[in-house]
């Protein structure tokens, strides 16, 4: 089923290759369809995903769920033994929520690619490779297939940016692309290291397995990263620094700060559909990533630096909170505020406590419809007269009345207006923060007391927006050929908000909806983190 | 669903949750009702709250002075915690209960016709409902969690109708601020509640702060327990509009007068108060004084300000903070039910109030309109003599403010005397200092005379001062049809004393009183209990007098309009320009700073890098282009030149060939020669 899941979007994309470019007309409903399938398949998955201590996943192979594992390459090096490296995919609780939101996500992505006028087939192609890539990342256990779809989603990515762009498309994709590239090169190095350290048990070979990397036991004794031997790279404990490669790989992905600079060049140059994708689903491969392999692969670095990535957490969302109170370009204010509100993800994982890590899956999911629904409600007003600066319009709420409610919607929904899905996710990043002193000692707690500053921010530049652009009388600076241009929502866009707005609401009213299915996984990362430690 | 009282009657709880969905289901049905002015919106709003009402008086009949109850089911789970969503009625949830959907009851239906003429009536109505869905659902939920979710809520809605008429700026402004200065005090309930939370592992109201309050069981740590406390009274100073976060409700009169007597009068700012009732086994006494000491102040200051404000709502709004002040004095000395006590008898005098202004502004607005005035209608000092065209209105007005005042037969008196009596009771357990308390609310309560009095004088007596300047104005003006008279009667009736106790003199006979008592009891000195009241009420009606004659009849002296003393009170004592100054700028400079550093240093330092990679790039090209491939070229011209110089000598001429050859014979003669 993840096959199916993962490998439909080529299938269509294959169609629209071969397809004759006198058919563009039907690329965009044929991406649809693709991402429509792979909704349904989703939530196929997300109503017969079991749950139960048994389901647990984490660092056990038989607990994860959908799980298909086939040989794929296994070289026979001789002396070195055999490289072995699986097509091995399967998900537990920290995954399957994020599944199906990249899958809604990605549905709304493809309605808004309405907008893409220019070079359809290419555009379409490279979306559902990119698609692919997406879904993949979530769903592969095996390091090496996760760092080929990782890269893989680069490579659209710098294209869709850098081709159907602004006017400094150019400047923001290569940005983009070597601040990633920067980080997954060191990656490939800590993967190819604990390729080397690690042993399947079963089969005697080195492996690439991430849920076996997991278990010290599985490391063998001298090699690079074994917990016992202490090895040393340049000095630092090898293992540190292997922490410290992959998090800053992560790191730049969700962004933390000062690693984000790319992110509000990329949003603002990047077409709507492109920043959709960047904001709703690739933040998120930051955060799953360190859930996942740096907090999985190095539990006990992860404790010992608690303390930093906590404070990292605490500065992006103090830092990303003023810088947006400072912009004045509509896309950069959305843009900073992911940069905020994904600093409390880091703050919920630094916690290592149930709460906070609950919390922070939360703040992924949620996030991820919310800015999905943030950039695109930006990208209806930039394609209507392209422009975005906040002081060229005013009075919007008597023009675009409709438009108004969906901002007002995901505004709220964003400070984390209780009834939505924010709210929750927020405060149980910082009640797992707060917690964490008296349950793990990790984590000081003055730190919640400042994230929590971190919300009355969120409603100062939230609000302000509103005050200049939506309210007060109607003033454009485009006078009336703007005025005529800036027609209300059209069906199209209103059946694209409609379901992220439900989901957010149904989240926040009905946490369980996603906690129900991650809290096994949850404790068991939970427990799992506390027996390496101790 | 999980009873904890499995043999009480589940009915009542139902009544409770069907009065607190009603006004949510009407918000549903008018979000989907079409037209902008759709009247059947109001009605469905009306109704939905009608019978919230009956169902609150029949849960307050199945509640009150009984078994509490307490009923709740799983919400969610995370992690290892459970928490649970429930409904926790007790006596002063049913108070508050009743109390809410009775005075939103006349707010309700005076605004079918205050409002009949707004374009957006139905979006009004929806906002209308959502606000009393929010405000009855915050009295019953049993959890802070859902508390805090209510609690911003409201302050949702609160912010929705503050900015009803969006295009205008002042309003938007206003409600920004009202929002982001609730916000501070939200941040401060979650922590709060975070800690609570951390500590004692629950955030069910009962085991926090039931029978057996877990935070009187067990001890935390000092540090935070205070931090909590502040967290706390953050929330409530926010809510409430006490000192220091009170600037946002004076401003939040840029919404609809309804709105106002509803919202920042009756409710919504009470919501403080009743947050402190909930978690007041919280506090320990230190904490208490200081409670005291910030309701006292604020509420001296509120009145000092009203004293010389021109604008009739903002008199009102700063006589709310006063008031609510000592709603917090009470909670601070003791007086528990008292302050609850007060906080009812407010919420009807004060609505009733608003109300009485919403009607003098429209008719101030009429005149404006039918005269193409350039005119504040909201300015009393256009205003006078509209007691003989607006009689209902000004007798209702009379009977409110004499309940504001605190005259005897009122229900204000039974309240406010209450308060004032039992802060000297406590002032006399403790030093000196601390009698300042009850001495400056008893000057508060005498400014408030003044105040009220100014404002009904300048209103109501004497003739009206427009036409002074424009002696030819059109004026026809009346009280309105029976949606304005009736909830006026209905509140005015509501200012007297027979509804809260049948004596009309001592407060300790008040039925709500005898229901919200709480352990701690000062001890009763009779004395006070007479002084206080008579010496009040004397110097009330001295004051009362007194502005009569300074207004009306001119007899005594004008205050001068220039002077320290009424700059700091027209000013509302600088206190927003301090805060502009101090907070509001250095954050936007702070804003600013990150952006620049975030463009200037951060992207700098990646600019730098990038032109790092880029010079070394060009070095690279540099080496490649002259240095190795020079190297390479020196060869190959090298190698040419050699093979030139070579060809030389194979240039197919035979005296060349004999030359060379005799050239190498010598060449070699010479060397073996040596």
């Amino acid at each position: 089923m993840l096959t199916l899941l993962i490998f439909i979007p080529i299938l269509f994309a294959f169609i629209i290759v071969v397809l004759p470019s006198s058919a563009r007309a039907s690329f965009k409903y044929i991406t649809l369809l693709a991402t429509l399938v792979q909704l349904c398949i989703s939530v196929w998955l997300y109503l017969n995903f079991k749950t139960g201590a048994g389901f647990s996943g984490i660092d056990h192979e038989s607990q994860f769920q959908f799980v298909q594992k086939i040989p794929w390459i296994h070289l026979n090096l001789g002396g070195l033994g055999t490289m072995q490296a699986d097509y091995f995919v399967g998900i537990d609780g920290i995954s399957i929520g994020l599944l199906v939101m990249t899958s809604l996500v990605m549905v709304i992505a493809a309605l808004s690619s309405w907008e893409i006028k220019s070079n359809l087939k290419g555009f379409f192609a490279l979306f559902l490779l990119l698609d692919m890539a997406l879904i993949g990342v979530f769903c592969s256990l095996d390091f090496f297939l996760f760092y080929i779809f990782y890269e893989l989603m680069l490579l659209p990515l710098y294209f869709l940016i850098g081709m159907w762009g602004g006017a400094r498309r150019e400047y923001a994709a290569i940005k983009f692309f070597l601040y990633t590239l920067f980080g997954s090169v060191f990656m490939l190095l800590v993967m190819i290291g604990l390729y080397l350290s690690v042993k399947d048990p079963a089969t005697g070979n080195h492996t690439f397995n991430m849920v076996q990397m997991m278990n010290p036991a599985n490391y063998e004794i001298g090699s690079v990263f074994s917990t016992l031997s202490h090895q040393t790279i340049f000095g630092f404990p090898a293992r540190t620094v292997g922490f410290v490669v992959l998090f800053i790989a992560f790191a730049i992905k969700v962004p933390v700060v000062p690693l984000h600079t790319w992110l509000p060049d990329a949003h603002v140059e990047a077409p709507t559909p492109v920043s959709i994708i960047l904001a709703g689903i690739l933040l998120k491969i930051g955060g799953y990533g360190i859930i996942r392999i740096c907090l999985g692969i190095f539990p006990e670095v992860a404790s010992s630096g608690a303390w930093w990535l906590g404070l990292l957490g605490i500065i992006s969302i103090l830092y990303g909170a003023f810088n947006a109170l400072a912009q004045k370009d509509f896309k950069r204010i959305i843009a900073y505020s992911s940069v905020s509100q994904m600093g409390f993800v880091l703050l919920g994982i630094a916690s290592q406590t149930a709460e906070g890590i609950s919390g922070a899956v939360m703040q992924m999911v949620s996030h991820g419809f919310l800015a999905t629904m943030l950039f695109f409600l930006v990208g209806v007003v930039y394609n209507r007269v392209h422009n975005r600066e906040i002081y060229n319009f005013r009075g919007l709420g008597t023009l675009m009345p409709k438009y108004t409610v969906f901002i007002m919607i995901a505004f709220f929904a964003s400070l984390g207006l209780p009834g939505f899905s924010a709210f929750i996710a927020e405060a149980f990043s910082l009640a797992g923060a707060f917690k964490s002193s008296s349950v793990n000692g990790l984590l000081p707690q003055w730190m919640a007391v400042f994230g929590a500053i971190g919300i009355l921010f969120s409603a100062c530049y939230f609000l302000w927006t509103l005050q200049r652009m939506f309210f007060g009388s109607v003033s454009l600076k485009g006078g009336e050929i703007w005025k005529t241009a800036l027609v209300d929502l059209s069906t199209r866009e209103i059946i694209a908000l409609v379901p992220l707005a439900l989901v957010v609401l149904a989240i926040g009213i009905m946490p369980s909806l996603v906690f129900s299915k991650i809290n096994d996984s949850v404790l068991e990362l939970v427990n799992f983190t506390k027996n390496i430690i101790h | 669903m999980n009873l904890t009282h499995p043999y009480e009657d589940i009915t009542t709880v139902y009544y409770a949750l069907a009065a607190v969905l009603l006004p949510l289901f009407a918000f549903l049905v008018n979000v989907c009702l079409p037209g902008k002015r759709n009247k059947i919106s109001g009605w469905v709003s009306t109704l939905a709250i009608l019978i919230s009402t009956v169902l609150s008086v029949l849960v307050f009949a199945g509640i009150w002075n009984r078994e509490p109850l307490h009923v709740q089911t799983l919400w969610f789970t995370i992690g290892a915690t459970k928490l649970y969503a429930g409904i926790l009625l007790n006596n002063l949830s049913a108070l508050m209960l009743l109390l809410v959907s009775l005075v939103a009851l006349p707010v309700h239906i005076y605004s079918t016709a205050y409002m009949g003429h707004d374009e957006n009536y139905k979006r009004y109505f929806s906002y209308l409902s959502f606000f009393c869905f929010s405000m009855l659902a915050l009295v019953v939920v049993d959890n802070m969690f859902l508390f805090y979710a209510f609690w911003e809520l409201v302050g949702f809605s609160s912010y929705l109708l503050i900015g009803f008429w969006f295009t205008k700026s002042k309003a938007v402004q206003a409600n920004k601020k009202a929002f982001i200065m609730n916000r501070i005090g939200d941040v401060g309930l979650l922590v709060a509640i975070i800690i609570l939370f951390t500590y004692y592992h629950t955030a069910d109201i009962v085991q926090l702060f039931g029978d057996n309050a877990a935070v009187k069981a067990t001890q935390i740590s000092a540090l935070w327990q205070s931090i909590a406390c502040v967290g706390i009274f953050l929330g409530v100073a926010a809510k409430s509009a006490q000192f220091p976060l009170h600037t946002w409700l004076p401003d939040a009169m840029e919404g609809p007068t309804s709105v106002s007597a509803l919202i920042h009068a009756a409710t919504m700012v009470a919501a403080g108060v009743f947050l402190l009732g909930r978690v007041y086994p919280m506090f320990n006494s230190a904490e208490l004084d200081i409670l005291a000491i910030i309701g006292c102040f604020t509420a001296f200051m509120a009145a000092t300000i009203a004293l010389t404000q021109n604008d009739l709502k903002r008199i009102l709004a700063y006589s709310t903070i006063s008031q609510l002040g000592f709603m917090i004095m009470a909670m601070g000395i003791g007086a528990y039910a008292s302050s609850l006590f007060h906080l009812a008898t407010h919420a009807f005098f004060k609505c009733l109030l608003f109300l009485i202004a919403g009607i003098v502004i429209h008719q101030m607005q009429h005149i404006k309109d039918d005269n193409n005035l350039d005119i504040d209608p909201q300015d009393i000092q256009h205003m006078g003599g509209l007691r003989k065209k607006l009689p209902v209105t000004f007798i209702a007005a009379v009977i409110g403010s004499l309940a504001l005042i605190g005259i005897p037969l009122t229900s204000g008196y039974l309240s406010k005397d209450g308060i004032l009596v039992q802060a000297f009771e406590w002032s006399d357990s403790k030093s000196w200092v601390y009698r300042l308390v009850p001495i400056f609310a008893l000057l508060a309560g005498l400014l408030t005379a003044f105040y009220i009095a100014r404002l009904i004088v300048k209103v109501f007596f004497g003739e009206l001062r427009l036409l002074k300047h424009h002696p030819h104005l059109k004026i026809h003006l009346g009280d309105g049809g029976w949606q304005y008279r009736i909830p006026l009667i209905l509140l005015a009736i509501c200012c007297f004393f027979p509804l809260f106790s049948i004596n009309p003199v001592i407060y300790e006979q008040s039925w709500i009183v005898g229901g919200l008592k709480q352990n701690i009891i000062l001890d009763r000195l009779d004395i006070y209990h007479t002084i206080i009241p008579v010496g009040a009420t004397i110097l009330n009606v001295f004051v009362m007098y007194f502005a009569y004659n300074m207004y009306v009849k001119r007899k005594t002296f004008a205050f001068p309009q220039t002077g320290f003393l009424y700059n700091l009170s027209y000013h509302e004592w600088y206190i927003d320009k301090f805060y502009n100054t101090v907070i509001v700028k250095p954050i936007m400079a702070l804003s600013k700073t990150a952006s620049w550093f975030d463009k200037y240093v951060i992207d700098g330092f990646i600019n730098l890098l990038k032109n790092t990679v880029l010079i070394l790039s060009k070095i690279a090209a540099f080496i490649d282009k002259y240095i190795i491939d020079g190297l390479l070229h020196l060869l190959t011209a090298i190698v040419q030149q050699i093979g030139n110089f070579a060809r030389n000598f194979q240039s197919g001429k035979i005296q060349y060939y004999l030359f060379s050859m005799l050239v190498i014979v010598l060449a070699l003669f010479i060397y073996f020669l040596f």
